[in-house]
């Protein structure tokens, strides 16, 4: 046997050719088309992962706006109730304020009345006072009316701060005496003894008669007064009474 | 009967060198191939159409063949292989067509395919390993197998030639029998275990190109055997 | 002595691809009983099987395409002969 070696080296060349060619226009081609469709399949996969998360993004963020929305809708909420609620209680606030500022009108306009009708009736009284005084007064012997009274005046005269007596003690100064009656000039002249005693000199007296005192001696210059007598008496009382119902409530 | 299957005879002069009917087929086969790939492959899209869902099925089938079986990766290997494959197969399935001789059936032609193997398994080690490093793979396990190993590269190409040699020729040869015994109709059976022995002689000695060459390439070559894989 | 050359060649070539079948035959029938064996056990996994059992056939037949191209050398391309 031989072997045709012209034949294999032709058959050498056309398999080497093949080989090129089948490179060149089958294998080449179909490898890069298949490489090219991973990457695109890989880049299809990555932008639907992409386009995934931004829907996952835009959920989120419409879930959140959502919230929010829930959020401001309850604040919203809340505020009104709050609003409502202080509104009713400013609301029964002014209302409770108004009606204790009406009840204290009412109280007060009572008071008033009441205070009136206490007035009225303390000034009855005091005219009763006055009156039965007066009866009563009537009863004891006249002179009791004036000498009675006139040690109580000496001691209103020395219960005078000292420089009113100082003043009363001027020789210049007229005092004025006033009398339930007319004096006679024993009482009178009891009176100015008594008098001078008091104030250490003789002094001009003039005498006024004032029915109204019931019983007693009133002396008044240009700077003091002595009150004493039976009404002064009962008005002091009053006075007190009066106040004494104020303080009592 | 008198014509012998090892002689190559020469079909015509192209000046003074003699052209051989294997040389012609195999021209034919080239063009043909080419031209159905080119046009197969001018318009390639990304939403393939059933010819290049074919193709992508065969390259993708290819490059898991290589991966495989030589465990690296596919690029540089893809072109020789697939062409292994193809023009074997090609070549034995040219039988088909009447007065056409398979090239395969012809010695000079399976011995070019075992050199061409034999040639890149070295190429692809040295430029893997550097030509040291090539040279010391014969001395694996010990330096005493380097006569054993120098000689497996010669008889596995040995093997590879007369495997292909053999089981094409002798389908052609049995099938030339029985056409001379009963013309008609009778060869048909033959036809078809020559079609799918010519398929599995192709796909035999692409795993065994892929073997070598993983051999030649791997540190520690782990040959994978046979089983398990699609023909 | 041509004549005696040529009968032992043919003689040769017959026990080749005789005796060369043998073993291959024996080792087909074992794998395709094997191959059988398999598929019964796991019918699902006849497509793999069937294939692997076709390159194992393929790769023992070749023993016999070996002995045959022996005997086609020794028919054809004896190098005793002319």
């Amino acid at each position: 046997m031989a072997l045709d070696w012209w034949t294999l080296g032709l058959q050498t060349l056309n398999v080497l050719v093949l080989i090129w060619l089948l490179s060149r226009f089958l294998l080449k081609p179909i490898a890069a088309i298949i490489a090219e469709r991973q990457q695109a399949a890989s880049r299809l996969l990555d932008d639907a992962a992409t386009a995934k998360d931004e829907a996952r993004q835009i959920r989120d963020a419409a879930e959140q706006a959502r919230a929010e929305a829930d959020r401001q809708r309850a604040a919203a909420l809340h505020k009104a109730e709050h609003d409502a609620d202080l509104a009713r209680r400013q609301r029964l606030q002014e209302a409770g304020a108004e009606i204790e500022r009406r009840h204290q009108q009412a109280q007060e306009a009572l008071d008033a009345e009441q205070q009136m009708l206490q007035t009225a009736i303390e000034a009855r009284a005091g005219q009763l006072a006055l009156a039965i005084a007066d009866k009563l007064m009537q009863r004891l012997p006249a002179s009791a009316r004036v000498e009675g009274f006139i040690d109580g005046l000496v001691e209103g005269l020395e219960t005078l701060p000292a420089e009113t007596r100082q003043t009363l003690s001027h020789p210049g100064v007229s005092l004025l005496l006033k009398v339930p009656r007319s004096l006679t000039d024993a009482e009178h002249g009891a009176c100015s003894a008594a008098l001078q005693r008091a104030l250490g000199h003789p002094l001009k007296l003039e005498v006024s008669v004032d029915s109204g005192l019931i019983a007693g001696l009133e002396l008044e210059t240009e700077h003091a007064a002595v009150r004493n007598s039976l009404r002064a008496d009962l008005a002091r009382l009053e006075t007190e009474m009066t106040l004494n119902d104020l303080q009592r409530p | 009967m008198n014509e012998s299957p090892l002689l190559t005879p020469t079909l015509f002069h192209a000046g003074p060198v003699p052209i051989s009917g294997a040389v012609v087929v195999t021209w034919l086969l080239v063009a043909v191939i080419t031209t159905a790939s080119w046009a197969l492959t001018r318009h390639l899209s990304l939403r393939p159409g059933k010819a290049q869902c074919v193709l992508e099925l065969f390259v993708e089938t290819l490059d898991n063949q290589i991966r495989d079986t030589m465990q690296v990766q596919p690029e540089p290997y893809r072109a020789l292989i697939g062409t292994l494959f193809l023009y074997i197969l090609a070549a034995n399935w040219s039988s088909l067509v009447p007065g056409i001789e398979p090239p395969t059936a012809r010695l000079e032609t399976d011995i070019v395919l075992a050199m061409i193997v034999l040639l890149a398994s070295i190429g692809y080690g040295v430029a893997t390993r550097g030509v040291r490093g090539y040279l010391r793979t014969f001395a694996e396990p010990s330096w005493v197998m380097i006569p054993l190993n120098l000689v497996e590269q010669l008889t596995r190409t040995f093997s590879l030639i007369v495997r292909l040699f053999g089981n094409v020729m002798s389908g052609v040869f049995v099938l030339g029998i029985t056409l001379s015994l009963a013309g008609l109709l009778v060869p048909i059976p033959f036809m078809a275990l020559d079609l799918l022995t010519g398929a599995i002689q192709a796909y035999i000695f692409s795993v065994l190109a892929m073997v070598f060459l993983g051999a030649a390439v791997e540190a520690h070559p782990t040959p994978k055997t046979l089983e398990n894989k699609e023909p | 002595m041509d004549n005696l050359i040529q009968i032992v060649s043919i003689l040769a070539a017959a026990i080749a691809v005789s005796f060369g079948a043998i073993g291959p035959a024996l080792a087909e029938g074992r794998a395709v009983a094997a191959a059988m064996d398999a598929i019964a056990r796991q019918p699902e996994s006849a497509g793999t099987l069937s294939r692997t059992l076709f390159v194992g056939l393929a790769m023992i037949e070749t023993m016999a395409i070996y002995c045959l191209v022996i005997a086609v050398l020794v028919l054809f391309a004896n190098p005793f002969v002319g």
